[in-house]
């Protein structure tokens, strides 16, 4: 036997650990053709809603377009609320709906193929797991944004939408819909670690959670019931969709606030949720 | 100071207790054979040591600290079942996402050591899902060694190797231990296989350890056996069987008498029944046969 050496314990510090698991997350991200399939949907979609909502009717007649303007696909004219018909959340809020699949999917490779067991048996904390997925899908759902508002303005343009919109509130929308993103992919890593055994109820509550149809089932009851909505509108789907044509700075703030809300109260939930059951 | 102390320690699944009130040492420097049946409860401690599910009483030390603790945590090389491996990347782009999960610095370099150290350094670009079950592993145990792990758990990582694929693990467990700081706890059911390496043992039961000790000790408490070839081997062994509790014929066409008796006593026995011994030996039992003996005993 050699001469002992020296033992060494260095803990790796919490920006060192996050750097680390977000830069294989980002290669994953990368390497999966499953990110570029959303990307291509999410241009696809909003230009096929234009086309067919200007496209006449089987006796041949044309049909009252969706949109009267472009940017209606990007963002509603006015702020939605979850009372509203489900129909009015037709624009970018859709992308959430995708993203949603995409990080049921991403999380649901990590448990199949076991690489949460690698993981977590390494200094990584399940903090840091939470944290790099929200900011990687969250990443990942802003490329979606872009990729939708493409799509969305072409599509709009070659109906003969007009294209008329005041720039300033337009860029507030889509950027509050992108800060956005953070809160919905906690809310969505969240979901998935909660049903993390359960891929297809996990893909299933994201769904659901996306569309918001949850949440205006739940918004009916509460109404109803005459009970106030605002606390539905702000915490549960409400600042996403205040997002709209009008929006002000106070909209991007709004966002801004919910979005952190979100990633803070969804983080430390599922972060309690993975230390006190078996990861693998 | 020990490189895994456990002590008391338990884990329930709902009413199902699966590990209970087990205590184990691993000292530096050790090659540690955890034995025990299927169900045992080896998997489950194993996976306790690593973390993956939190414990429900007792404690774990690793080198002294708590086994939660960070430091020692990026300390460990763990390879539980199969290795956890995403199939559609290559071998080199799962290996480097492992770096980059223990934020190695070097990683591209460490990672061609830890593939020549198992051989693999010429499949580095075949994607994971078309590996063989024998490449598989040792992907596994190469995902193990990264980081320079002081201590490595290795869950069967014997299952679905060659011959060359034993012998290649046999000679990186022995060269991980030999600066005598870092450990291995390592479990399988090729117990022949395990008593070429290991400098220690562990015997689990039913979720409780019922033996520890280490090689030397193993050696001091087998018995002998006594092997034997003559002219007539099933009437000999016909004879035998009447007068001893337990004769096997081994792999090699020898009888084996397990009691405790002499070879003088058994060649007068066969002699006196007109046949002739024409080869004998004595041996000691080996690992297998402890082992089966010991798991008779508590039965």
């Amino acid at each position: 036997m050699e001469t002992k050496r020296e033992l060494k314990f260095e803990s790796p510090s919490f920006s060192k650990r996050l750097k680390g698991m977000l830069g294989v997350d980002f290669y994953r991200l990368f390497h999966t053709p499953m990110f570029y399939i959303f990307l291509v949907i999410a241009a696809i979609i909003p230009a096929m809603v234009s086309a067919m909502t200007t496209m006449p009717d089987a006796n041949g007649n044309k049909m009252e377009p969706l949109y009267s303007n472009v940017w209606q696909i990007i963002a509603a004219s006015e702020p939605l609320y979850v009372v509203n018909s489900i129909a009015d959340y037709a624009n970018m809020n859709m992308v959430f709906i995708f993203g949603g699949i995409m990080v049921s999917i991403f999380i649901g490779h990590d448990y199949k193929s076991g690489y949460v067991k690698q993981l977590f048996t390494t200094h990584a904390k399940k903090q840091d797991y939470m944290m790099s997925k929200s900011i990687v899908c969250a990443f990942a759902m802003v490329c979606m944004c872009i990729t939708y508002l493409i799509g969305g303005t072409i599509g709009g343009v070659l109906a003969g939408y007009s294209l008329e919109v005041n720039v300033g509130s337009l860029i507030l929308a889509i950027l509050g819909k992108m800060i956005m993103s953070f809160g919905w992919a906690s809310l969505y890593t969240f979901l998935n670690i909660i049903f993390r055994k359960y891929f297809g109820v996990s893909i299933a509550s994201s769904f659901f959670f996306g569309t918001g149809i949850l949440i205006i089932g739940i918004a009916a009851i509460v109404e109803n019931l005459s009970l106030p909505t605002s606390f539905l509108n702000l915490f549960l789907y409400g600042s996403s969709v205040n997002a709209c044509l009008v929006s002000g700075i106070p909209t991007l703030l709004i966002c801004a606030a919910v979005s952190a809300a979100w990633a803070v109260i969804y983080n430390v939930l599922g972060t309690r949720i993975l230390s006190k059951s078996d990861v693998y | 100071m020990n490189a895994v102390e456990i002590k008391n320690l338990s884990k329930n699944f709902g009413a199902k207790q699966a590990v209970c009130g087990l205590n184990m040492t691993v000292p530096m420097g050790a090659v540690y054979g955890f034995i025990g049946e299927n169900g045992s409860g080896k998997s489950t401690t194993e996976k306790m040591i690593c973390g993956l599910i939190p414990v429900s009483g007792g404690s774990i030390k690793l080198y002294g600290k708590d086994y939660t603790d960070g430091a020692v945590r990026a300390r460990i090389g763990v390879l539980i079942e199969a290795p956890g491996c995403f199939p559609g990347l290559s071998v080199w782009d799962n290996m480097m996402l492992q770096a980059g999960n223990l934020s190695i610095p070097d990683a591209e370099k460490e990672v061609v050591k830890v593939l020549k150290l198992v051989r693999m350094e010429g499949a580095a670009g075949n994607k994971y899902k078309n590996c063989s079950l024998g490449m598989k592993q040792r992907v596994g145990i190469a995902m193990a060694l990264l980081g320079d792990p002081l201590l490595l758990v290795l869950d069967e990582p014997l299952n679905g190797l060659d011959a060359d694929g034993m012998r290649i693990m046999r000679e990186v467990l022995t060269d991980v231990v030999k600066d005598g700081t870092r450990s291995v706890i390592v479990s399988s059911h090729l117990l022949g296989e395990l008593q070429k390496v290991a400098t220690h043992y562990g015997i689990i039961r039913h979720g409780k350890m019922i033996r520890e000790m280490t090689a030397d000790e193993l050696d001091a408490g087998c018995r002998t056996y006594v092997a034997l070839r003559t002219g007539e081997m099933n009437k000999s062994k016909m004879l035998l069987g009447c007068r001893y509790s337990r004769v096997e014929e081994d792999e090699a066409g020898f009888l084996r008498v397990y009691d405790r008796t002499t070879p003088e006593e058994i060649v007068t026995y066969l002699y006196e029944n007109g046949i002739c011994v024409t080869e004998m030996r004595t041996d000691k039992i080996g690992l297998e046969e402890y082992y089966i003996d010991l798991m008779k005993e508590g039965k």
